[in-house]
This record gives structure tokens, sequence and C-alpha cells, in this order.
């Protein structure tokens, strides 16, 4: 084993460390604010998809915009039926990832090859090449936003009245802030996070799209932001221990040895298990917003 | 910094705050009108106290003339001039602040990110430092103490009340309302009281609620009684008396006397020995404590709140873990056992914080009425729920304390005012005739009839045979139904003594010595 090898692990868990990240942190966002979007795995297949129909027509650049919007409209969807609409979270979250499910198997039987479409090379993100091998520049978006949101949700009065709405609408309206109208800010601007993660894994990490490309991580991400207690930063540990162990993994089940004793599936399992466990082991009891998918009603 | 003391036009006496012909609906709710025509008036440099029993509306027109509710009918006039309030936001902009019943305070903030939330500043900044400033003038300026670095769930009741009048303070308002501001402070009213006049003097107009009729006569100088949503009149406080006031605010009336024979049993019911038991947010931990209780006997803990009654009563009730020691019920050890052990023992709860662990407040009345009971016959059978006679059992319930509830099926606990809430609470913990009672401030938000009819009620349970652990601030409480009273200091027993020959200042002064310890 050379030095070279632990770079390249190193290097892939950052990759495999984005999506989770940045859309573990855009759902921190949204829950602060009282919001739990179940749909984020929807938001992430949908948006790949249609980031990669938006990159094939504009460049990558383009692409990244298509997702993000995408994803800001489900959460704009998605906060009108849960705020104004007195709509149940759990069942919004339940219907994108059911509609998401719908259109990407849809789409993907007209686009040539059914079941796969692989993104044209030349509308894939360039990444920048470093002596150790390439690198996404969205790695560096991923470490700091976590960063930023940390910041604004802890130091700013935005932050005061995100976590105020989540916590004591009540109190949040006497203040003078408009609970709902915060609620919908915060889980769109999060889901649209979840929509450029999404647009990231087909146009540039993964280069292709099929059904399975989100691969559970809307429900890592999910299971992330629970554990971290809301808190950004731990989103980006938590995101970063879930990218190595998926590389180990990878990697563990290529080797010959291992490949004839347990089947890939199994070991592939594991990145799943093992950040679960350490995340849950780590951080411990956490405590969420109190009214946490609550419908805000003044009188 | 009232605007008057700098040159403003407005003078001692003039009308600040009007409501003309006030009419409050709940379409859905109830069929008959919360508020009805309720025309008041708030001047500058008086305090206005609005007196009514529990469900009178006080806290339905102090939320609409601080425009937290909106009016269904009627009018609201700022100096004279009409207003429309949207929103607590409008309230504000008009110089109106209001002090919620149940605080409007975000619990993991501190005080200053509390106040700063309400500042009108940039999203992106964060005033912190130059709130903290302010909070410390203001706090001397009004006498009124308060950390603005403290998060709130580690503030006393008290100190939680001052941070919420501080926050309203910091907007600078002409008129204040507050919504029994001394419901969580009985021991410290006073104090806030002093302030209140002080701020009078300074020209402020000022709406005091309460259902204390004592307490109104004391504080205002003038006296607008509620009841049922109707304007029973406006008083002058030197012109009127108790006798009136208690006429305007239930009808005709008479008090009950409380009659105390002797405990009969010498059986021990409850018996709590060399108990410690570790503490949460700074209160103190329990150390050391042995007691018991008789069949039959009522136990009283008396003094200031934050000394260990409340995690007694939680130890007792299987809420909080025991270190070391034991807790016998019926003569069978129940020390750390499950709470639904203990209830199935014949224990009931009647739970400090009534909203929070008393009712589930989204459910309905009725499923909250049976919360306790519904796996058993006859109020469920072969796990299926039997509606009419649950429908049957809460309509008792509620009549008993005459709770005031519209549809027990459709009306979520959330709305009920707070006294409502404490009422249906006391008799769903009280018709099986348990064993033993918990009663933590049982009569907290309840008017002088109710009261009346709790001790009463309470008495008939005693000499019934059931134990109590009394826990209240209210020394006549304690003093009227306690045949030993009990004091705690930080966590310790000071004393128990016999509550027939017990004097009050005898209480005051081993709470007094007990406290001052601290
Ligand atoms: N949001 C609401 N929806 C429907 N009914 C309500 C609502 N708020 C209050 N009510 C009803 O209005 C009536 C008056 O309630 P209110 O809270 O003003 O009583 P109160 O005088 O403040 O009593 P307390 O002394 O118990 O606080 C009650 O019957 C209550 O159930
Ligand atoms: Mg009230």
């Amino acid at each position: 084993m050379n030095i070279n090898f632990f770079w390249g692990i190193f290097i892939g868990s950052l990759h495999a460390m984005v999506p989770i990240t940045i859309t573990g942190t855009g759902e921190t966002i949204g829950e602060s604010a009282g919001l739990f979007n179940i749909g984020l795995e929807g938001i992430l297949l949908l948006s790949a998809m249609t980031g990669a129909l938006g990159a094939e027509a504009g460049g990558a650049l383009v692409g990244l915009i298509v997702g993000a919007a995408t994803g800001f409209t489900i959460g704009l969807v998605f906060g009108l039926i849960c705020t104004y609409f007195r709509g149940v979270q759990l069942i919004g979250g339940v219907g994108i990832n059911l509609f998401s499910a719908g259109m990407v198997a849809f789409w993907l039987i007209h686009l040539g090859v059914p079941g796969h479409h692989a993104v044209a090379e030349e509308s894939r993100m360039v990444d920048i090449s470093t002596p150790y091998g390439s690198l996404s520049p969205l790695i560096f978006v991923a470490i700091a936003l976590p960063i930023i949101v940390y910041f604004i949700l802890f130091r700013t009065r935005l932050g005061l009245k995100i976590r105020a709405v989540g916590e004591n609408p009540q109190a949040a309206d006497v203040a003078g802030i408009k609970v709902n109208l915060t609620r919908l800010f915060s889980t769109a601007v999060g889901a649209s996070l979840t929509g450029l993660a999404g647009a990231y894994i087909s146009i540039d990490w993964i280069g292709s799209v099929t059904k399975e490309i989100s691969a559970g991580r809307g429900f890592i991400a999910l299971a992330t932001v629970v554990f971290s207690g809301l808190n950004p930063l731990l989103v980006l540990l938590g995101g970063f221990i879930f990218g190595f162990f998926d590389n180990l993994a990878v990697w563990i089940a290529t080797m010959p040895a291992v490949q004839k004793v347990v089947p890939w599936q199994f070991v592939a399992m594991a990145p799943y298990v093992v950040t679960l466990l350490i995340v849950a082991g780590v951080i411990g009891r956490v405590r969420f917003p109190a009214a946490m998918g609550i419908p805000y009603e003044r009188e | 910094m009232v605007r008057r003391e700098s040159g403003s036009n407005t003078r001692v006496g003039d009308v600040l705050l009007e409501g003309k012909g006030i009419c409050k609906d709940f379409p859905g709710v109830w069929k008959h009108l919360i508020l009805n025509h309720i025309d008041i008036d708030i001047r500058a440099g008086e305090i206005h106290t609005l007196l009514g029993e529990n469900g009178a509306g006080k806290t339905v027109i102090a939320n609409c003339l601080s425009g937290f509710y909106s009016i269904t009918d009627g009018q609201i006039l700022v100096k004279g001039k009409p207003v429309t309030l949207r929103s607590p936001k409008d309230g504000i902009q008009h110089g109106i602040g209001m002090v919620h019943q149940e605080l409007a305070l975000v619990k993991p903030f501190t005080v200053a990110q509390n106040i700063a939330l309400g500042l009108s500043v940039s999203d992106f900044s964060y005033p912190i430092q130059e709130v903290r400033e302010r909070v410390k003038a203001l706090s001397d300026k009004y006498k009124l103490y308060v950390d603005p670095d403290s998060r709130v769930e580690d503030l006393s009741a008290g100190e939680q009340q001052r941070a919420e009048i501080v926050k309203v303070l910091y907007h600078e308002p002409e008129i204040l309302i507050l919504d029994e501001p001394t419901s969580l402070i009985s021991t410290d009213a006073e104090h806030l009281i002093t302030a209140l006049e002080h701020m009078a003097g300074m020209g402020y107009a000022i709406l005091f609620i309460t259902h204390k009729i004592e307490e109104a006569l004391q504080v205002g100088d003038r006296i607008t009684v509620l009841r049922l949503g109707k304007n029973m009149g406006t008083k002058d406080s030197s012109r009127t008396d108790k006798n009136e006031l208690v006429r305007l605010m239930f009808g005709e009336h008479t008090p009950v006397h409380l009659e105390r024979k002797p405990v009969k049993s010498d059986s021990i019911f409850l018996e709590v020995k060399d108990l410690d038991a570790p503490s949460t947010n700074g209160e103190p931990s329990l150390r050391d404590i042995s007691f018991t209780i008789r069949e039959g006997e009522i136990l009283g803990f008396a003094g200031i709140s934050g000394n260990g009654q409340s995690e007694l009563a939680e130890v007792v009730a299987g809420l909080r873990k025991v270190a070391v020691g034991h807790v016998y019920i019926g003569g069978e050890d129940f020390t750390n056992r499950s709470p639904g052990e203990i209830i199935w023992a014949g224990v009931a709860h009647i739970p400090e914080k009534r909203r929070e662990m008393g009712v589930i407040e989204p459910m309905t009345v009725a499923e909250n009425v049976v919360l306790k009971d519904v796996h058993v016959a006859p109020f469920s059978k072969n796990s299926f729920l039997n509606i009419p006679q649950i429908t049957q059992h809460t309509e008792d319930i509620v009549a008993k304390f005459g709770a005031l509830v519209s549809d027990l099926w459709k009306t979520e606990t959330r709305i009920l005012s707070g006294g409502n809430i404490q009422r249906l609470i006391l008799s769903r913990e009280t018709w099986r005739k348990p064993k033993l009672i918990i009663a933590v401030y049982p009569t907290q938000g309840l008017d002088a009839k109710a009261i009346e009819f709790t001790w009463q009620l309470f008495m008939e349970l005693r000499e019934h045979g059931t134990a109590f652990l009394l826990v209240s601030e209210d020394l006549d409480e304690i003093m009227a139904l306690s045949d030993r009273i009990a004091v705690m200091s930080r966590g310790e027993l000071v004393n128990i003594i016999d509550g027939a020959q017990a004097k009050r200042e005898e209480i005051g002064l081993m709470i007094a010595t007990g406290s001052s310890r601290q």
C-alpha cells in the first residue's frame, strides 16, 4: 500500500461527502424552522435528472442552477402545504419521494438506453486537477456552506428568527416575525441546496442518471441532521464519515479475497450502518425544536 | 424614556387606549360570543385592573387590545384615533406592549436573544451587545433585575416573568398590558407591583389582569369586572369593596366553611426514607429526606418554589430517579418504579406545569380526560373505545368543576383558558378517589370560587381516606388544608410541624430562615 492509495481514498471520501453535507446543511435550516422534509431523497433524484438535462442544454453551471431551482420549487410547494395549508409534513415528504421516483423512471425511458442516461462528457463539470487526483469545486462549497450556515443560524438575527419559529412560533409571532413566511423561506432554501447536491451527483461526481442514483443518500443526510442536533458543523463531519466508509467499502468489496466470501452488496451496506452508529454514538442525545412538525395558527 | 417625558403631549388622565363595543367570536368552536360588546378605557398614569373568574375572557380581550387577535366587531382607539391592529407588531408600533400569561419567550434562547429577535434591525446583524447594555439600564430604571445572558429555561418562574416584562419595556410602550403577571410569582408579587406603581407614576397606562380580588383592590386605581365575556362595570377602587366585587364576578356567592376532623387512621400510606435524588437545571438536588403520610392525612409543603418541592413530588410520582433511599407506597417498595406502576398503586398527580405535563394540548378534551383510564373497562372493551361511555364520563368530569369547554370531541385542549385546564386536571385526578394525591400548586390560576371548591373536595377526599402530598406557595392554602406542614430549603427538609397548632408567623419564619441559609 502506498501513499497514493490513501490520497485516493481521501479524495474519494471528499467527493462522496459532498451530497450528504450539502443536503444535510440545507435540511438543518428547514428543521431549525420546524419543518422536517423526509422527501430529500426524492429531491436529490429529481434534480440529478433535471440537472443533467440542464447541463446538456447549457453547460455544467446551468445544470447546477437548474438542479437548485428544481429543489427550490419542490421546497416551495412542500413549504406552502405545510405552513399556510396546515398539511402533514410526513405525507408531503413521502409525496415528494413518490413523485420524483415516478418522474425519473418515466423520463429515463425516453432518453436513449432505457434506465440509464450517461451525461455527455462535454456537459460535465470540470474538476480541478491536483497531483493526487482531481477535485470537484463543489467540495469547497460543501466545506464552506456548513460554516456559513452555522454562522447565520447562531450569530445573526436571521438565525434567531429561523430558530424561534421552530421552537416557539407564538413567541416569534409576538415578536413581530412572520412565522409561516420564515418557515416557507427556510425549507425552500434548504431544498434548493438539496437540488444542488442532486445536480452534483449526476453532472459532476457519477456522470450518469439512473433510478437508483441517489442511493439512499437523502435519508443518510436526514439521519445525519437528526444526530447532529441541528448543528451544521457536525453535519459536515457526519458527511465525511459517510464518504470515507463509502469509499473504503468499495475498495474492500472489490478485493478478490473478500469477493469470494462476502457478497459486495453486503459490504456496500457498511457505510450506512457505520455512519449511523458513529454519529449516534458520538453525539448522543439531542434536542429538537419544540414546535417541529406542528403547523402554526394564531387564534 | 417614555415619550411623554421628552415633552410629548399626553397628560395624566388622558385616555391612551380604548375599546368600544368589542366583540370576539370563535366560530366553529363556541356558539356564544367570547367577548360581548366590551367597553374599556385605560388612562395615562393609572393602573386599571381587569378582574374576572377563569374563562371570563380576560386573556382574549388583552390579546385583542394588543393586536394578537383580530376583533369580530367594535373599535380600538389609541389616543382617540381608531386603529386596526393586525398583528402584535402593529400593537407595538402604536405603543402597546403586552406581557402574556403563558410567557412568550423562546426557552433555549438567552434573554438578550429573545429581545434581539423582536428588534427592527437588519437580518444579518446581531445586536446582542447593545441589547445587553440597554437591559442593564432598564433593569436599573425599573428595578426589575434580570441577567441578559441567562438562558430563559435556566431561570426561575419569577425571573422569566421579569425577563418578559423587560422584553416588552424595551420597545418603550406607553401602554402596558399584563396578563396575570403575579400568578407565577406569588411570593415575589410585591416587588413587581411596586415597579408597576412606579411606572404608572411616570405616566404609563397599565392594564393589570388578575383573578384575585384582594390584588385588584390593592393594585388598581380603577377596576373593571369581566364575567363570561360581559363587562359587569368599572369601579373606582376607593369606592368599592370586596363584597361588591365578589358579587360582580360570580353573582351571588356564599363562602364555605372548612372543617377538619382529626386524622382517623394510623396506617402509613406513603413513606419516603433517607432519600437522595440528583437535580436538573441548577435546581437543588434532594438530600436526606424522610417523612411519612398517613391515610387521610394532608402533608403540606410550604415555602418558596425552587427549594426541591417539585422535584420531591416528581420522585414520588416516579418521574425522577432516586439515587439513594426508598419510597414505600402502601407498604410496598416503589423506589424507581415506573409512573404507570405508581398510578396503578392508586397515586394521582396534579403536576406543576399544567400545559406541559398535565394535558396533551393538541388532543381533545375527551381524550385528555380518559388518557389514564382508557385501557380499562368501561372506557374500552377488546381494545375498542367505548365512545358513549367516555362521552358520559367526560361530561361528568367537566361539569363537576364547571370547566368551560365546547365540543368534547372537537375542542383541542390548547384553546382552553389556563384556569379551565387546571379544573380539568383536578377533576380528572380526583374522580377515582385515589389513595394518594400529589398536588403541586393545585389551585394555581384558579379563581376564588374554584379554589374553595377544590379545598372542599380535598377535605372530602381526606375524610374518605385519601392521603395528600400538597405543595403550595399560598400560605392560606397550606394553613387551611394541612394536618402537618413541612418546609424545605435547598433540597433538604427543614422541619415538619403540626398544622393545627401552627401559626402563620411561625411558618413564615421557618421559610425565611430556611431560605436565608441560601
Ligand atoms: N383561540 C381560541 N379559540 C377558541 N376559544 C378560545 C380561544 N382562546 C380562548 N378561548 C375561549 O375563550 C374563553 C375565555 O378565555 P380566556 O383565556 O380569555 O379566559 P381568562 O379570563 O383569561 O381565564 P383564566 O383566568 O383561566 O386565564 C374560554 O372559554 C376559552 O376557552
Ligand atoms: Mg387568562
